[in-house]
């Protein structure tokens, strides 16, 4: 993003804090879309914790894959289904984008339902064998997608009305940048109206609380894991459609992606939802603003983000005690 | 889940002298089965490493997942001193391992009040840290190129000096190496020290209430296995005759983890061993036959974390103790051999 040359004003008559100030706002917004990003990519993965108390590295793996799908959705090879290929093909690319943000994700989620389901095997064990397994998950699927599409970087095809720049107050901004920092503060709103509002929600969050009363008064809790697992990995891949118009797509982008994730969630604290989204929004505006000073290092500002708070708060800003750390 | 602690008396023991038997005669037969001499000194130096790993893993119960860090800042540390002071391979391997312990006692004052999976996630983040910097440090680590054309010095010892330009030369040195980290393990995990890592890792607060300083155990154990790590790393960037980002990644990093549990290091202490022999060998081979081996070994990995966790050795452990049930309870060599 940058500011119109032309729109600086008179710079003589301005006190040099306005125009600190002015110059920095663009960052501040940068930041805070990026921030949404990063929340709506930690969200599946703290619904995860919070009910399962397992850590999903493949978090990442499905946000990619999630996005390497809906590329297919919305553009499939010509050849695929003949006749039916062609008429999908010549149907707007803003109904094919739409499909695509509906059967992407239910696809991840049956991925993650069937990793739900081999997982089981690890309940009641050292939590440590469900993030061993994760970890082997994302690396698996890192390398299928490797195999399936190839180590080059590819795209993911937005409709043209989400494309472009507009202008606001003197400021360029991608339209896509906002198209996609506003659908994830209402995916995070939804996911929170979710979890508010709905009797699931209710039982999500009581599963997070104490998973063993909630057995006890007659919840199937099987049944409430797997669908919290296919909950969490469709926003995983939801998150993926999303941001990969932004981040382009590699096989290795859901390192990218699951990093942010768990720092976001030990930063917001485990178990806290706003938590989490006030972590998302720091790291953002830490990453955007140490960008305009050292573009370079701006990642690295999240990790020392992450290491100052946590020195000082060992449960991160609003966690409270889990079973995690024992 | 310990590792077996029965047969820890002797400096050295037969499994030892096995292994160290294999790996001499390994030049003498490695072309003949239709492998490459270089691949000895890859899986000898990822032994090191895996073993120094496993004090964390195996004996301690910690889980680091950022542990290619500290391979790195050895391969590092060890190519500054070549490129830019002198070529010298004590001073190499010196650095190699100073720095890593430097890095690595860095890490461990930060996170060693954390425990389970908070201390994964942040050795993950640390790990990450030191990662980002050797990508974009470009004046010292060179950039994503990393060091390229570190020297392999000349070994002199007693007034006795030889190249390590030949793979052949470079490979014993790195088996001396093993030897010496084999056997500085065996011993240092039948110490007290040994015991209270594994106290540490039965239950952590347990050992404190005992009175072990749990803190300061985790933080030594910690600087030691990265002080290993460095020492590999060292070798690596002999090896390589470079050193760079990429094995600081965190793909590179969950290798060395999956090399350990499929071994077998939460039962053994030959686990580490086993894990990366299998490793290099299923590369060589089974990426003779297919580009897609890393999805293979991937799923084989998540089979073992769910079907079993004790790994290969432990695996083995199973197959004798069912054989000796079987022939009515004399303890035999195969019984004994893994410990």
């Amino acid at each position: 993003m940058r500011t119109r040359p032309g729109d600086m004003g008179p710079s003589g008559e301005r006190s040099d804090r306005v125009d600190f100030i002015l110059n920095l706002a663009p960052h501040l917004l940068n930041g805070l879309s990026l921030g949404f990003l990063f929340a709506l990519i930690a969200l599946g993965f703290m619904l995860i914790i919070g009910v399962m108390e397992l850590i999903n590295l493949a978090h990442g793996s499905l946000f990619a894959l999630g996005a390497y799908v809906a590329m297919v959705v919305i553009a499939p090879t010509a050849s695929w289904g003949g006749a039916l290929g062609a008429w999908y093909l010549t149907q707007p690319i803003a109904f094919r984008y739409v499909l695509a943000l509906v059967v992407a994700p239910a696809i991840i989620a049956s991925v993650g339902m069937l990793l739900e389901v081999c997982l089981r095997r690890t309940y009641g064990k050292d939590p440590l064998y469900g993030l061993l397994f994760t970890f082997g998950a994302a690396m698996v699927i890192e390398e299928l997608i490797r195999i399936v599409w190839g180590s080059a970087e590819k795209f993911l095809q937005v409709p043209q009305a989400i494309n472009g720049a507009f202008l606001v107050g003197g400021l360029i901004y991608s339209k896509y940048r906002f198209f996609a920092a506003a659908s994830a503060l209402l995916l995070i709103l939804l996911v929170w109206l979710f979890l508010e509002r709905t009797p699931y929600g209710a039982m999500i969050k009581a599963g997070a609380h104490d998973s063993e009363m909630v057995r006890a008064l007659g919840i199937n809790l099987k049944r409430l894991r797997l669908f919290v697992f296919g909950f969490g990995t469709s926003l995983a891949a939801m998150a993926g459609i999303i941001i990969a118009p932004i981040w382009g797509l590699r096989p290795h982008v859901g390192v990218d992606a699951v990093i942010p994730a768990f720092l976001i969630i030990v930063l917001g604290g485990v178990g806290s939802f706003w938590g989490a989204v006030i972590a998302g929004v720091l790291v953002g505006l830490a990453v955007a603003l140490t960008a305009v000073y050292v573009s370079e290092w701006s990642l690295l500002s999240m990790y020392l983000l992450l290491i100052a708070v946590v020195t000082f708060r060992a449960r991160g800003l609003f966690g409270k005690k889990s079973i995690l750390e024992v | 889940m310990t590792p077996n602690r029965t047969t820890g008396e002797g400096l050295v023991t037969r499994p030892m002298l096995v292994l160290f038997a294999l790996l001499l005669s390994l030049p003498l037969w490695i072309e003949r089965v239709g492998l490459y001499q270089y691949l000895g000194i890859e899986i000898v130096t990822w032994m090191i490493y895996a073993l120094g790993f496993n004090l964390l893993l195996g004996y301690t119960g910690l889980p680091s997942f950022g542990h290619g860090a500290y391979f790195g800042v050895g391969a590092y540390a060890f190519g500054l001193v070549q490129l830019r002071l002198v070529e010298s391979l004590w001073l190499g391997l010196v650095a190699g391992v100073v720095a890593a312990m430097v890095a690595g006692l860095l890490v461990a004052g930060l996170i060693s009040h954390r425990r389970g999976i908070y201390y994964a996630l942040m050795t993950i983040a640390c790990g990450q840290v030191f990662w980002f910097v050797s990508v974009k440090w470009h004046s010292v680590t060179g950039g994503e190129d990393g060091l390229l054309n570190i020297a392999r010095p000349t070994l002199s010892l007693a007034g006795f000096s030889v190249s390590l330009r030949a793979n052949l030369a470079l490979y014993y040195v790195a088996v001396a190496v093993l030897a010496l980290t084999v056997v500085g393990l065996w011993r240092l995990v039948h110490s007290r020290f040994g015991k209270a890592l594994q106290a540490i890792k039965q239950n952590e607060m347990r050992a404190g209430f005992v009175g072990y300083n749990v803190w300061l155990y985790k933080c030594l154990v910690f600087t030691l296995s990265a002080g290993i790590a460095g020492l590999a790393g060292s070798l690596f960037a002999m090896a390589q005759k470079s050193a760079y980002p990429d094995v600081m990644s965190l793909h590179s990093a969950g290798l060395i983890v999956m090399m350990t549990l499929i071994g077998g290091g939460f039962v053994s202490f030959w686990g580490p061993v086993v894990g990366t022999a299998v490793f290099f060998l299923a590369r060589d081979l089974l990426g003779a036959f297919t580009e897609t081996w890393l999805l293979w070994y991937g799923l084989m990995f998540m089979g073992i974390v769910l079907f079993k966790p004790e790994g290969i050795v432990g695996a083995w452990q199973d197959l004798v103790r069912r054989r000796r049930a079987g022939r009515g309870g004399s303890a035999g060599f195969l019984s004994r051999f893994w410990s």
